[in-house]
């Protein structure tokens, strides 16, 4: 445990230093106290890159915890062939991000992406534009492909919940008469409800973080449309070389998801009592 | 329920699943066919299905020291990954039982190590390695992932712990067994499906992973993910190799998950749960 | 006496030939082997950026270490890769590499930060100086705009990217179609020498599944142009260097001072959004690698596009229609005196923390050497992009069958420069191709879009060249 503190710690804490000071390029200058919060927050571009952010993750996360679940509870209904079925549906979360981004520009750039000749091109759907380059469509089709990709993600982790569950309360509950619905309701999702929060928090937490397909896909546009904070964030550093801002906007996030989770798990907490 | 309807629903849910693993895995057989094709005709429109085979996208792949970066990614994510089960289990664990002083907080702190964006985070990880001299090395990058892994799995590992009837264990200590062996040898057993699912999931993260393995990794340590840019040259994308590279780093993780899955379910036998 | 005056005769003769000697003796001793001695054994390390022509490069780069000794690491990365990592390791100061190679846009930034290590020094250097190096040679404007700066060289070109006009020779040579064109638009049908007869051949060439092309009945849609559109790449630098300075405008004025919502910006955003509507419907996804794919499937008549895509693109195996394609130099503005052209000039500078900058520079020199340069365009049988003059005229490159486009690479170098050196470039670039996607996309007018980027430029900088 106290390797995990301090090894987290310290590059943690070198951030929160650079963010307090005026920084030239990657030389420290001179105490700069709040400014570099004061600047970022009072940033139209960033909010709205929070606001993609947080739209994004609205989108997906339930998305992927719904189908998951529902794969999940496939799954061990007794499926013939699960142990061919299953690493083919895992697939998706075992590609690199990066191959992700590079196959799904494959599949979707315009004119001479896959699905963008066979099925946009052949049903005379959008024939202004493309997938890519449309900024109504481009967000959602970032949501389909970290969808996509992290759905079996979620199933897999909660099949193995699911797997791990006790067997005896439900004989208890055979043997009481409950029906399937009751099971469910008043002994799986109980039981399930710390591995289901953690699930959704940390989808909450990476998806919120997203990147490299935005990178490889749109490069935050078409204008800022799908410019996400990780997309910000790399642009500040890498582009304009504003440490101060990147490391900024790196502590406010991580004060966001602080206080969020709080709330979640003290919300998760009086659930669990009350079940 | 009768043996005929409860036969139909098996393969009713197994062509479901069938259907969802053929729709995810298919832009990945596609890109599989990539590697074989001429570059010709690789994004001819109308989309070519059946070619001849070309050897030469393996031929650069091999030439151009590819193989090499599977073997560094392979010690980099095999090493992340037994570090963080060893250190995490009895943290998890710790963490589910033993009632500690601000035990939530400690708790959420650990997730928080995975809050922020790696992005921002990663220039001062660089300056930092820079300056203790841990850039390019083995050591550096394992450590790197520590940060994001460890919190990830002692998380998903609470939740199971959470998941275990108590009574085992107290039975067994009622009996007079040692903490540790009540540990070793009531609750590893148990855990099982949990850790190594978690623990895949952890080799998954290291193994994908690429923006730190960027920074602060370099000639001496250069994972898979981190060669793929590599092959977005000014003369074009080396499509054919990029999906040799895409489907390489897939293979192994593949062979794993196909391999372990059998631990993580329990047999159709075993107390599959009615959801 | 006659024998002593002869003595002394003899010997003042002897004296004065003696320094002749000398210095014929030392005009013929330079070699690098000679100035490297003191170096011999130390290993320096180079980062340069991936292409093919690097490549041939590095393949060549043993023969340096064996006449010299001094050990090269030159490594090759792409190129995000070169300006993340290069420029990380000279701002951290952490020196791992003694030699980085630089775009022209981050000479602004990295001037400022002051982690350049100027070579003018070393090019007095008698001990390592090659006398032959004939730096009148470098292409020029390009090495000046790029490396000269308040007095101060900082390195020599590497490479002299540039974006040259190519279009569909099958198309523009066909016969039906120039009649067709010639009496719609009243001209010949040629490959654009100005931007006003691009887009009329952009037009002309737009259609729909169906109709007819070059004698063909077309079984998809095809676009008389296509160009890059995505946010960032490239996009707003071909716009600026090939469009709006042509029409005489700028985004700064002579001090530096942003000046983007300029009536000629207007008119050459204007005709620059114009021609999105001949072009494909996803182009404000493209990149400067998707605008070479999309030629290569030949779904548009013509582009302006990095030349060295194109010695990717137009070769047998790579495309179906390679061998039909025809260059020309970045079109002019029909009407403008003003000529300019979109390049990209690069060279290895060498950091400031290297220690080693003697070695260093005696290899940056070596690289660019006319002996170098000569043995490399044999290597590579003629492909690549001359940072000499005189290489122009080599056999290699007017046997080659990229003749053409090295016609239009060098029309296109003699009007290109280097960006200016502006520390905050690459935050304008941000805002103003933000802001043209707009515009081209219909969100915005060309008048509104470029005032707002005024406004927000100004913000950034308000004089924004060094």
């Amino acid at each position: 445990m106290v390797t995990l503190v301090v090894v987290a710690l310290v590059p943690f804490l070198y951030t929160v230093y650079l963010s307090l000071h005026e920084m030239q390029y990657a030389r420290v200058g001179a105490w700069a106290g709040l400014e570099n919060y004061r600047v970022l927050l009072g940033s139209p571009r960033f909010w709205h890159s929070v606001a993609i952010s947080a739209l994004f993750v609205a989108i997906t996360v339930p998305l992927e915890f719904g189908l998951g679940l529902a794969g999940a509870l496939i799954l061990n209904q007794g499926v013939r062939l699960r142990s061919i079925i299953v690493p083919l549906l895992f697939v998706p979360t075992m590609m690199a991000p990066i191959v992700v981004a590079i196959l799904w520009k494959i599949m979707l750039a315009g004119s001479w992406g896959l699905v963008s000749y066979n099925v946009l091109e052949r049903f005379g759907i959008l024939t202004d534009t493309s997938v890519l380059a449309s900024p109504a469509l481009a967000l959602y089709a970032l949501v389909f492909i970290d969808v996509w990709q992290w759905t079996p993600f979620v199933l897999l982790a909660l099949f193995a919940g699911l797997q791990s569950l006790p067997v005896a309360p439900y004989r208890a509950a055979q043997v009481d008469g409950a029906t399937a619905l009751q099971t469910f309701r008043r002994l799986t999702l109980p039981l399930m409800a710390p591995l289901m929060a953690v699930i959704v928090l940390l989808r909450i937490i990476d998806a919120f973080k997203i990147f490299d397909t935005i990178f490889l896909l749109t490069g935050g546009g078409p204008g800022t449309a799908t410019e996400s904070v990780s997309l910000l964030a790399y642009k500040m550093v890498f582009d304009f070389w504003n440490l101060g801002a990147a490391t900024a906007t790196a502590v406010v996030v991580w004060v966001m998801f602080f206080a969020f989770s709080n709330v979640f798990y003290q919300l998760l907490k009086r659930t669990l009592r009350t079940s | 329920m009768g043996e005929r309807t409860a036969r139909r629903r098996v393969m009713l849910f197994t062509g479901l699943a069938a259907v969802w693993a053929l729709a995810a895995a298919l832009p990945v057989v596609w890109m599989a066919l990539m590697m074989f094709k001429p570059e010709a005709i690789m994004f001819e429109r109308p989309p070519v299905w059946i070619f001849t085979p070309t050897l030469a996208h393996v031929d650069y792949v091999l030439a151009h020291g590819f193989l090499w970066n599977l073997v560094t990614s392979m010690l980099v994510a095999g090493a992340s990954t037994v570090l963080v089960v060893v250190v995490g289990t009895p943290a998890a664990y710790a963490l589910a039982r033993f009632p500690l002083a601000r035990r939530d907080d400690l708790l959420l702190f650990v997730l928080a190590t995975r809050m922020a964006p790696p992005v921002a985070l990663a220039i001062p990880f660089y300056l930092i390695y820079a300056r203790v001299g841990l850039l390019d090395s083995y050591l550096g990058l394992v450590v790197a992932y520590l940060t994001f892994n460890l919190s990830f799995y002692i998380w998903v590992l609470w939740s199971f712990c959470r998941e275990l009837p108590v009574e085992l264990e107290e039975a067994a200590r009622a009996d007079g067994y040692p903490r540790g062996r009540v540990l070793l040898q009531v609750v590893l057993p148990l855990l099982r499906p949990g850790i190594i699912a978690t623990a895949v999931l952890c080799f998954i993260f290291a193994w994908n992973e690429f923006l730190y393995a960027f920074m602060l990794g370099g000639k001496a340590v250069e994972t898979l993910p981190v060669a793929v840019p590599k092959l977005i040259t000014s003369q074009g994308v080396k499509w054919g190799e990029l999906s040799i590279v895409g489907i390489v780093a897939l293979a192994p993780v593949l062979a794993v998950v196909f391999l372990l899955q059998r631990h993580i379910v329990r047999g159709l036998t075993m107390g599959a749960v009615k959801g | 006496m006659n024998a002593r005056r002869m003595r002394r005769a003899v010997l003042g003769l002897l004296v004065s030939m003696t320094p002749i000697a000398l210095g014929a003796a030392a005009a013929e001793a330079w070699s690098y082997k000679e100035a490297a001695k003191p170096f011999a054994g130390q290993s320096i390390t180079v980062l340069d950026e991936t292409t093919p022509l690097q490549e041939t490069m590095k393949a060549l780069v043993p023969e340096f270490v064996k006449e010299t000794g001094i050990k090269v690491d030159y490594q090759l990365l792409n190129h995000f890769e070169v300006i993340s990592k290069g420029q990380a390791d000279m701002l951290s100061g952490r020196g791992a590499y003694d030699a980085v190679m630089l775009h022209s846009p981050q000479m602004g930034l990295l001037l400022q930060a002051d982690v350049i290590r100027p070579i003018d020094d070393l090019m007095a250097n008698k001990t390592l100086a090659n006398p032959d190096l004939d730096l009148k040679d470098l292409s020029q404007p390009a090495w000046d705009s790029l490396a000269r700066f308040k007095g101060k060289t900082y390195g020599f070109l590497d490479w002299n990217y540039n974006v040259v006009y190519w279009a569909r020779n099958d198309l523009l040579g066909h016969a039906d179609e120039k009649a067709a064109f010639k009496k719609k638009y009243g001209y010949d049908l040629a490959p654009a020498k100005t931007l006003q007869q691009m887009r009329d051949i952009a037009e002309f060439f737009t259609r729909k599944k169906g109709e007819k092309l070059a004698g063909e009945t077309l079984a998809s849609d095809f676009y008389g142009v296509v160009l890059e559109g995505i946010k960032g790449g490239t996009t707003f630098w071909t716009l600026w260097n090939a469009f709006i300075k042509n029409f005489g405008g700028d985004i700064f004025d002579a001090e530096g001072k942003p000046t983007v919502d300029r009536p000629e910006n207007v008119a050459a955003v204007k005709l620059w959004a114009e021609m999105w509507k001949f072009a494909p419907p996803g182009q404000a996804e493209y990149s400067l690698i998707d605008v070479p794919t999309v030629m290569g499937n030949g779904i548009a008549a013509q582009t302006l596009a990095w030349s060295d895509f194109v010695l990717g693109i137009d070769q047998p195996g790579k495309s179906k229609y390679a061998g039909k394609f025809v260059y020309a130099g970045s079109p002019a503005h029909a009407k403008s005196t003003t000529r300019s052209a979109e390049t990209e000039p690069s060279m290895i500078v060498i950091s400031k923390h290297s220690k080693r900058a003697e070695p260093t520079y005696l290899f940056l020199q070596w690289m660019v050497d006319k002996t170098t340069q000569k043995r490399f365009f044999e290597t590579s049988k003629g492909a690549g992009v001359p940072i000499r003059e005189s290489t122009w005229t080599a056999p290699e490159l007017k046997a080659s069958r990229f003749a053409g486009l090295y016609t239009a690479m060098r029309e296109t170098l003699r009007y290109g420069r280097a960006k200016p050196k502006a520390p905050k470039i690459f935050e304008i670039m941000d805002v103003m191709s933000g802001v043209v996607q707009e515009i081209a996309l219909g969100r915005k007018t060309a008048e509104a879009g470029l005032k707002e980027a005024q406004e927000k430029i100004v913000a950034i900088c308000a004089k924004c060249t060094l």
